[in-house]
């Protein structure tokens, strides 16, 4: 499956994710750590060891660097 | 996902504790471990009362940790007549970025019905940290000459208030990367000094666990940390959830590249073993009041300090390290 990564206030990306992968798993092909970001599915916060369900997910930066 | 306290869909999942929550009892944890922090470290003394009440000065830079800090504090204490709250807000002549977090912060006081206090290097030093890190005249990074000014008008207007503590919104991670980069620079003053400027106990026969206290001292402001159990990513989604005014940017001047590459380093490790920011203050505040007391009945540090000539300042030398960084600019 194919799901738009869209970083807020940087830049957009597909990734690509088998059946059973986490949000988390999103984030592997960046350099942002879980710990200083959170992943937004129709602008609510998700757990991110949580199956993704969706195809668009934003990703806000909460924490600086990392 | 559900939350494990309700039912409804979980936002957050804090893999160190296993807990998925919602967006309600996940703040109202984040409430609970800060209220048992300020508990555990002894904060409100057994003889402050509402006749003789103790003064807080908070640092609110308007950022998202000094502004949930300020937030939480005045939801426990507002009605308590044995504390009264002040903020106090630095701007360093960061054009932009401090002047849009002071806004923060004066939304967030007006809002809260707090006293708040504005101070800035320029009033106060005749300097701007835009120019400074141009002049730079000793060849340092701008967090150090900024953390000098800070430190010496933290303590100045702590005085000037008549304070009994000054509270900062230092985090989890903020606090394990300092500890990581005290313990990898094998700095074991640093360490001692750490616990008794700011991590040990006030009243060590508190609700806490630790055995050793700070001692009193007359020469600095004591300070304390309420939000060092919160991961600083839960307190910016506190921010966010409880929507507060904070201020969401990096300083321009930042290079502090040290403690980057500890936070990357230290992210790793949590990534791949949930806990170890907790277990890394866990056991450091053990070792850090064994080193407090070893390094304390060596030689009482307090009697080497003395006033600086210039500006009568506490310090261990004849002039203050303020003084002679302003003297340093003045010769640019």
């Amino acid at each position: 499956m194919r799901v738009t990564v869209e970083i807020v206030g940087g830049e957009t990306r597909e990734v690509e994710v088998a059946v059973g992968d986490s949000y988390v798993d999103l984030l592997a092909p960046t350099d942002l750590s879980p710990h200083t970001v959170s992943i937004l599915v129709d602008g609510t916060p998700v757990p991110e060891d949580q199956p993704v369900e969706t195809d668009h997910v934003r990703v806000v930066r909460l924490v600086k660097g990392g | 996902m559900e939350c494990d306290k309700c039912g409804t869909p979980a936002v957050m999942h804090a893999a160190y504790s296993g807990l998925h929550m919602c967006e309600e009892h996940f703040c109202r944890t984040v409430e609970k471990r800060v209220r048992r922090r300020i508990r555990e470290d002894g904060l409100v003394p057994r003889d402050a009362t509402p006749e003789d009440p103790e003064t807080w000065v908070i640092g609110l830079s308007g950022g998202k940790d000094s502004v949930v800090l300020t937030q939480i504090l005045q939801d426990v204490f507002a009605e308590d007549p044995r504390i009264e709250l002040v903020a106090l807000s630095i701007h360093e002549g960061i054009e932009g970025y401090r002047d849009e977090s002071l806004d923060a912060s004066v939304t967030l006081t007006d809002d809260l019905g707090i006293r708040h206090e504005v101070v800035s290097y320029d009033e106060e030093f005749d300097v701007r940290m835009d120019e400074v890190v141009e002049d730079d005249p000793e060849g340092m990074a701008a967090c150090a000459y900024c953390g000098v000014f800070r430190r010496d008008l933290l303590s100045k207007y702590a005085d000037e208030l008549d304070a009994d503590k000054l509270l900062t919104g230092h985090n989890l991670d903020d606090e394990a990367e300092t500890a990581l980069m005290n313990v990898l620079e094998g700095d074991v003053t640093q360490i001692a000094q750490h616990f008794d400027s700011s991590l040990g106990p006030f009243d060590a026969d508190g609700d806490g666990p630790a055995d050793r206290e700070r001692p009193e001292t007359d020469q600095h402001i004591p300070r304390a940390k309420p939000l060092r159990d919160i991961p600083e990513k839960e307190v910016a989604l506190y921010a966010r959830f409880e929507e507060l005014p904070a201020h969401i940017t990096e300083c321009p001047h930042a290079e502090e590249a040290y403690r980057g590459e500890i936070q990357d380093l230290m992210l790793g490790l949590e990534e791949n073993h949930p806990g170890t920011r907790h277990s890394i203050m866990a056991g450091y505040e053990k070792l850090a009041a064994l080193a407090a007391e070893a390094y304390r009945s060596e030689d009482d540090r307090d009697a080497d300090f003395g006033e600086c000539e210039n500006c009568g300042a506490p310090t261990g030398r004849d002039r203050c390290r303020k003084c002679n960084l302003l003297d340093a600019l003045e010769a640019v």
